[in-house]
């Protein structure tokens, strides 16, 4: 770790410091690959498991084994051909793009009321449309479970959009908000001085200018949506079940490569997804905790 | 130019209003209506004589058995916390001193990677990983390290390797955040005094980012304490842990006061956490919001 600190001294070196480096120079080279040796592993740790679940997605042996003995595609086949997974991909897929739908209005509007509305416990209200983000899902979903259960309205498809909608508002808010943070007034000013009313500079200045953040937003509401698990949990009902929850009940009994191919092709989802995201709006401005 | 507090609120205000219905009717009333269930000794539409107890409460701290669930709860958040806090804090100091944007950039990617993929499914993968049959265990056997499979998995130690999996990206983008605030001339001046570079790490950047530790820690506990799935699957249906116990009560029991009472704890711990959360960085970032 101690490496690290020393390679940011290498600007402006001092004659005096550069004596003084020659002489400790093998303790920093040693720190330095102690520093690197350390990220690598947590790397590791973080990617190994991703690149483990293709490979078992791959692996034509009927229980998890390994090293694997060969290569096949019977794991997907069996996942595109079940009925159980594809009515659970549709389905998911389906809540997760009217989720993101309602999110993006939802979150997007009160964006812009926060920002730019004047509103009185505008900072209150940001916690607010925030603490989903922070407060356990399992408890949106347990507290929207026994609201449905005591309005006795069952578990509605809208029952499990609103919870979908709640935990993923934050993120549209999020990515919308860093936008209207370096949002240019006075292009707004220029358009209403030109001439055009209040709505057309809402709808042709305001709206193109904040759709990046939405869009962001939107992408991060999606896929948080379609691997959304707690609040699921309590609110999906037998027979139609998301993605999340199937492979969850399988896996409570089986552990053989349909999962895999089944996470494959979520994780491909997510990538296709994000590398869109990358490719429109740019990611480094929007993860910030 | 309009700043929020001088002037009157505009037209752009009452966008607030979708939201703040789904709000009121899909979360504040959801969460009020399980602070009473928790307080009610059965559901007020089907049962005509209900009446308020604190028997849900009482049962919780009476009972040693649910006691212990609490504690195992916090026990592997905790565990959780303190583990990807060490691996975390390393990368994350990587990340905000690396000085190519494409290796930022490739960091950054390997940090949500994980982030971006299912709980479902990485849960899977370490039980993959983990299992007598697995991938660490055969891969030990096979080079003659140990001829027992290790105990890897249906026990804690297995939940808290999940958990950190899942939680440290957390723990880093907070850290990133924290130590990117910190002036590496600070650092290049106590050297300059004939600091080393590890005692101008302990003394000076260590401590600056104390607020950072303390706030990615307040985090992934939280995150933690509330796990469902990780802690069922790779705990294997051994160990309760808080949420555990509330879906069990819903699913087999049907016992909605006490689910809701667990809840209510639950939610209370996590309230207190994520207010801490924003406390501490709210001061450093000079503001009181998350964004």
């Amino acid at each position: 770790m101690s490496a690290a600190i020393s390679q940011t001294t290498s600007q402006g070196l001092s004659n005096e410091r550069a004596a003084r480096s020659l002489r400790t120079a093998a303790p920093w080279r040693q720190g330095r690959a102690l520093y690197l040796a350390v990220n690598i592993a947590v790397l590791i740790f973080l990617l190994v498991p991703i690149a483990i679940v293709i490979v078992f997605a791959l692996n034509p042996t009927p229980f998890i084994q390994f090293p694997p003995v060969g290569v096949s595609l019977r794991w997907f086949e069996k996942f595109f051909a079940s009925r159980e997974f594809m009515h659970a991909l549709g389905f998911s897929l389906e809540v997760a793009a009217i989720t993101t739908a309602c999110a993006s209005v939802f979150g997007a509007s009160a964006a812009l009321a926060i920002a730019r509305g004047n509103l009185p416990g505008a900072r209150l209200m940001l916690a607010v449309v925030l603490s989903p983000l922070m407060l356990p899902a399992i408890l949106t979903g347990l507290a929207l479970f026994q609201t449905y259960v005591l309005l006795d309205v069952g578990r509605p498809v809208w029952g499990l959009v609103a919870g979908h909608t709640l935990v993923t508002i934050p993120y549209v808010v999020r990515t919308t908000l860093a936008v209207l943070h370096n949002f240019d007034l006075r292009l707004e000013e220029a358009a209403r001085n030109l001439g055009a009313s209040p709505t057309r500079t809402f709808f042709e200045v305001t709206l193109p200018l904040i759709k990046p953040g939405v869009l962001a937003g939107a992408i991060f509401a999606f896929i948080v949506s379609f691997d959304q698990f707690p609040v699921s949990l309590f609110l999906v009902s037998p027979g139609s079940e998301t993605l999340p929850i199937t492979l969850f009940n399988y896996l409570k009994f089986d552990l053989d490569g349909t999962i895999g191919a089944a996470s494959v092709v979520s994780i491909l989802l997510a990538f296709v997804v994000v590398i869109a995201l990358d490719r429109t709006v740019g990611l480094r401005s929007y993860v910030k905790l | 130019m309009r700043r929020a507090g001088t002037g009157s609120i505009n037209g752009l205000a009452f966008f607030i209003l979708p939201s703040a219905m789904l709000f009121i009717l899909f979360f504040f009333l959801p969460i009020g209506l399980m602070a009473m269930m928790s307080l009610l000794t059965g559901n007020p539409v089907v049962a005509p004589n209900v009446a308020f107890t604190t028997r849900h409460y009482g049962r919780m701290i009476g009972d040693p058995y649910y006691l212990e669930v609490i504690w195992t709860t916090i026990r592997i958040g905790l565990l959780t916390t303190l583990i990807a806090l060490a691996i975390g804090y390393p990368l994350a100091h990587w990340m905000a001193r690396i000085k190519s944007r494409a290796g930022h950039a490739l960091l950054l990617m390997a940090v949500l990677a994980p982030m971006l993929t299912g709980i479902v499914v990485r849960t899977f993968a370490w039980m993959t990983l983990l299992s007598d049959k697995g991938v660490i265990n055969q891969t030990l056997i096979s080079l003659g390290l140990i001829t027992q499979p290790l105990k890897l998995m249906y026990n804690e130690t297995g939940i808290v390797i999940g958990l950190v999996h899942i939680y440290v990206p957390f723990m880093v983008l907070t850290l990133t955040g924290v130590i990117g605030r910190i002036d590496e001339r600070l650092e290049q001046a106590a050297e300059n005094l004939g600091a080393s570079p590890l005692r101008a790490f302990l003394e000076v950047t260590l401590p600056l980012s104390l607020p950072g530790i303390l706030a990615g820690s307040l985090l992934v506990f939280a995150l933690s304490i509330s796990a469902y799935v990780t802690p069922i699957l790779l705990g294997g249906f051994q160990i309760m842990t808080l949420p555990i116990l509330i879906y069990q009560q819903i699913s087999a029991n049907f016992n909605v006061g006490f689910a809701a009472s667990l809840g209510m704890v639950l939610l209370a711990v996590s309230l207190a956490l994520v207010i801490a959360y924003n406390r501490v960085l709210g001061l450093v970032s000079g503001q009181h919001d998350l964004q």
